[in-house]
């Protein structure tokens, strides 16, 4: 039976499928592409983060079936109208709040960002702004144009962490 | 004992500095510290990443 929560997020070529119910918080998705799985943004699949073979490689990834994907031309009619974005949206990351999670999780992303999750504050860089989140990714490289916070510059530039 | 909720304060220019309680991961998900705090690299150059070395300074960072 088809759970409310599902969701599909499309591009020109394919279409990736989302099923809250068999998501187990692997974390694989954001950590090999924040620019597409961004569990702090809505919606929190972006299809146009990255090249769709870039896309496929990861949803692959997945270790359950929470991420599938399909080929747009393989789909059936009724599958291709559930491709209108619906509201009230969960990620693997509201899946998960009521873990209510401590300590909270700073994971660095290879050649990337700084991914956090959990509860938590952030003070700007003016020193005066304050901001509750739950989830977010800062920016490592130095070039991102939305500071602090990852913009996928670091793809761009090429930013490399370490020689090895 | 209960632990400081975490922060993480942006330097003008600088780090990132994360305080309370928290746990920092490699990309494999490997611990590499829960100790606070700790300052870590925003303008891409420190020789010690993820750790910042003060780099920004003679990089000229801004952000």
């Amino acid at each position: 039976m088809e759970d409310p929560r599902d969701r599909q997020y499309t591009n020109e070529e394919i279409t990736v499928f989302w099923k809250p119910s068999k998501c187990i918080h692997a974390t694989t998705c954001f950590r090999e592409l924040i620019e597409v799985f961004n569990p702090g943004r809505r919606p929190w699949v972006n299809m146009e983060g990255a090249p769709t073979r870039r896309i496929i490689e990861v949803v692959n990834k997945c270790p359950t079936q929470a991420l599938e994907w399909k080929y747009n031309r393989e789909m059936d009619q009724k599958e291709l109208q559930m491709n209108q974005v619906r509201g009230d949206e969960v990620t693997p990351k509201t899946l998960q709040e009521e873990d209510n999670q401590r300590p909270v999780k700073v994971n660095l992303m290879k050649n990337g960002p700084i991914v956090v999750e959990g509860d938590f504050k952030v003070i700007g860089a003016d020193g005066n702004t304050l901001r509750s989140m739950l989830m977010t990714s800062f920016c490592r490289c130095g070039g991102s144009k939305s500071m602090p916070y990852c913009d996928g510059t670091h793809r761009k530039i090429g930013f490399i962490e370490k020689d090895d | 004992m209960e632990e400081k909720k975490a922060e993480f304060k942006v330097f003008k220019n600088g780090p990132l500095q994360i305080s309370g309680d928290f746990e920092l991961f490699d990309s494999a998900g490997e611990i590499i510290t829960r100790q606070s705090p700790i300052f870590l690299c925003r303008c891409g150059k420190s020789a010690d990443k993820p750790f910042c070395d003060g780099s920004h300074k003679s990089a000229g960072f801004s952000g």
